[in-house]
């Protein structure tokens, strides 16, 4: 094909000015990678921005179980992306690695960050320095079956306010036969645990990980109350059987069959209870401690950072403080009912018509993430000594020993 | 062509080869063993610290001995059943008509799945609550109720097995049934003129010619097992309380969720240690066994 004279001259200069004026705007990808879990509330975010910027958000989602090794190997590679979404609870052992950005004097000018729930302020927090902001947030709360809590004589919008109610409405659950169940818990996830059995001992008084070497781990009597607790509904039968063998993959399947009374889960809940199962009439309360009053939530969800490598640190910056904005946290958050990462956002007309997700958002206000270097190797591994006790105490029924092993376990780890 | 144009010549021809073990084999491997002589973190650093990690193994670290033991126990257990179960099945389809040829397909076909999948798959029909072979199990009056396998190591152990049973007989049986159809047809039919009948023709000629294939598949599944990790990784993770963890699995524990590169690489190389010696004796004693 040949192009008449003109055209090629126009060509020609539209190439010479392109390339005589490099300051001239060009739109650029910018590389996210997004841990699994957090990828659809990711979405809602990237599309919102990519809808209104000429620099487009790219997003690769990242197995959750691939996320921290893909992330180390390759922030030592140089082979990173220019923002990462991840599990908030790596952050303390990134910030230290060197991986991430700081970003500190960005977020003290940015007004919307000092809003920003205190759990990501601190998670994100090393030796004073800023490394990231809360992104997509999730927390853990109580969920109550009304239907069940109905037939068994209870008040269905009354949600336990103790873990002795708990138990107490357990056994007239439990009671129902037919294999209904009062109380379910993932026996064998580490990390389901920590979310949503974690908040009961905080919420009762005690401090769980060491945050340094030297530092006790699982003080008060928190842990004892509440594993003493559990003991006890395991051993007359008002948790099934299954959930001693459950790795997390029933988590939240087992409460879809409608036989569950209570158990502790995440925000999530709400959307997929009712995509899943809208006829399930439910409840979301805050998780109670062992005394009327007490209530506490893991903070959860993903942080986003800014790898140190990162080639379009600028535009990921930009990135982080439009997603602080109202009118992200509000049109790509709330709206898909998803809590914003600023507590004082709650209160919006996407959450007036579903004061469960208002519950949910008031939680994270109550709520803490463990700050602890060597999380995976105290909590999250399938041998840590966190999923040890939880066993060894609720199964096995030795309470004190497992607490003793688990302390010395842990300070051990922290010492490394 | 003098001798050292020839030796030249060869080496040539050997290069690419030679080449692609250097890159991928011996400079990883190499790598690996320098990795475990230091404290090396998934999140950098690494300081030389000779030996400690392997003093380490053998005086602080219960939990892979256990791992070592418990992999030795399954590798122990399924291997006997894959050889049984695969040279039965070759016996029982070894003949070439087209209703045999489709069941060794059947049979074949979950070997092409791969392992994660249908260690997934297999999870989910164990369930307590759900599982379709547990429902089987009570229809059929074998069990009382639906039993609740992961919360017992020995019952776990077994729902593995039979998992990986159904996923890899078939390849077993491949190789058994092309070794049983390789026998000279002179060699079957003289034995039938001499009045053998069907036991003493699979005990006094197909087993003995056979041999070799049995000891190479036996070699392979031996090896595979000792390497198991994800279809413990998938269906126990690691329990009931770390009672079912693979050796593999625990090197994975170490080097990727507890951070620890280094100490996960000498577990490796202990590991690959213990499996090399293991093989050789099995070579050896296949070389001193097999007939000639």
């Amino acid at each position: 094909m040949r192009l008449p004279v003109h055209s090629s001259l126009l060509a020609l200069a539209l190439t010479a000015s392109a390339v005589a004026m490099p300051g001239a705007a060009s739109a650029t990808d910018i590389q996210m990678w997004v841990r699994a879990s957090g990828a659809t509330a990711a979405q809602f975010m990237i599309d919102l921005w990519n809808a209104s910027h000429d620099d487009k958000v790219v997003a690769t989602v990242i197995p959750d179980n691939q996320m921290v090794t893909k992330l180390a190997t390759g922030s030592q590679a140089g082979d990173v992306p220019d923002m990462v979404s991840f599990d908030l609870i790596y952050m303390p052992d990134f910030m230290k690695a060197g991986f991430l950005k700081d970003i500190t004097d960005e977020m003290k000018k940015d007004p919307n960050y000092a809003g920003v729930a205190q759990a990501y302020k601190d998670i994100a927090t090393y030796d004073g320095k800023i490394y990231g902001a809360g992104f997509t947030p999730d927390v853990s709360v109580l969920l109550w079956n009304k239907d069940l809590f109905k037939a068994a004589g209870l008040d269905p919008d009354k949600a336990p306010a103790t873990l002795q109610e708990i138990h107490e409405d357990a056994k007239k659950i439990t009671a129902l036969g037919n294999d209904t169940y009062g109380y379910y818990f993932s026996g064998s996830c580490p990390g389901c645990n920590i979310f949503v059995t974690s908040p009961m001992m905080v919420a009762a008084g005690s401090k769980l990980l060491p945050t340094k070497a030297g530092d006790d781990a699982l003080t008060g009597d928190g842990v004892k109350d509440v594993l003493t607790e559990m003991k006890a509904m395991w051993d007359e039968k008002l948790i099934p059987d299954s959930a001693q063998a459950d790795t997390g993959a029933n988590f939240f399947a087992t409460f879809e069959t409608g036989k569950i009374g209570i158990q502790g889960t995440g925000g999530f809940a709400i959307s997929a209870l009712k995509h899943d199962k809208p006829d399930m009439n439910f409840g979301i309360g805050f998780i109670p401690g062992t005394k009327a009053g007490e209530a506490s939530a893991f903070v959860g969800g993903d942080v986003i950072a800014i790898p140190a490598a990162s080639k379009h640190a600028d535009l990921a910056l930009q990135f982080i403080h439009w997603e602080l904005t109202d009118e992200a946290q509000l049109e790509g958050l709330a709206k898909n009912s998803i809590i914003p990462s600023r507590p004082a956002l709650a209160d919006n007309k996407y959450f007036k018509d579903e004061p469960r997700v208002v519950t949910t958002a008031q939680a994270l206000g109550k709520g803490f993430t463990p700050y602890a270097l060597h999380f995976n190797d105290m909590v999250n591994s399938d041998s840590s000594p966190w999923i040890q006790m939880l066993q060894t105490a609720i199964f096995d029924g030795d309470v004190d020993g497992a607490i003793k092993t688990a302390q010395d376990a842990m300070k051990a780890i922290a010492a490394q | 062509m003098n001798l050292g144009r020839r030796n030249l010549l060869g080496l040539a021809y050997m290069a690419p080869a030679l080449l692609f073990v250097a890159v991928f084999v011996l400079y990883p491997f190499g790598q690996l063993i320098y990795t475990s002589f230091t404290d090396a973190s998934l999140l950098g650093g690494g300081k030389w610290v000779g030996a400690a990690n392997y003093v380490r193994i053998f005086t602080g670290d219960p939990q892979f001995w256990k791992a070592l033991w418990f992999t030795l126990k399954y590798t122990v257990i399924i291997t006997p059943v894959l050889m049984g179960l695969g040279y039965a099945l070759a016996l029982l389809t070894a003949q070439n008509d087209r209703v045999l040829q489709f069941a060794r397909g059947v049979i074949f076909m979950p070997v092409v799945i791969g392992l994660g999948t249908s260690s997934l798959l297999w999870f989910w029909l164990f369930d307590q609550q759900v599982g379709l072979f547990d429902k089987a199990l009570v229809d059929l009056h074998i069990a009382n109720s639906m039993i609740v396998w992961f919360t017992n190591a020995d019952w776990a152990l077994w729902a593995v097995i039979i998992s990986v049973t159904w996923k890899v007989v078939g390849f077993g049986m491949i190789l058994f049934v092309a070794a049983i159809q390789s026998i000279s047809r002179e060699v079957v039919e003289a034995s039938q003129i001499d009045g053998a009948g069907y036991w003493q023709r699979v005990s006094m000629i197909y087993a003995p010619l056979t041999l070799r294939t049995v000891l190479l598949v036996t070699l392979i599944s031996a090896i595979g097992s000792m390497l198991a990790f994800e279809q413990l990784y998938i269906m126990t993770g690691g329990g009931p309380r770390g009672l079912t963890f693979t050796s593999v699995y625990w090197i994975y524990q170490s080097a990727f969720i507890k951070f620890q590169l280094g100490y996960g690489s000498a577990l490796a190389i202990v590991l690959t240690a213990i499996i090399t010696i293991a093989a050789a004796i099995q070579i050896f004693l296949t070389s001193r066994s097999a007939p000639q």
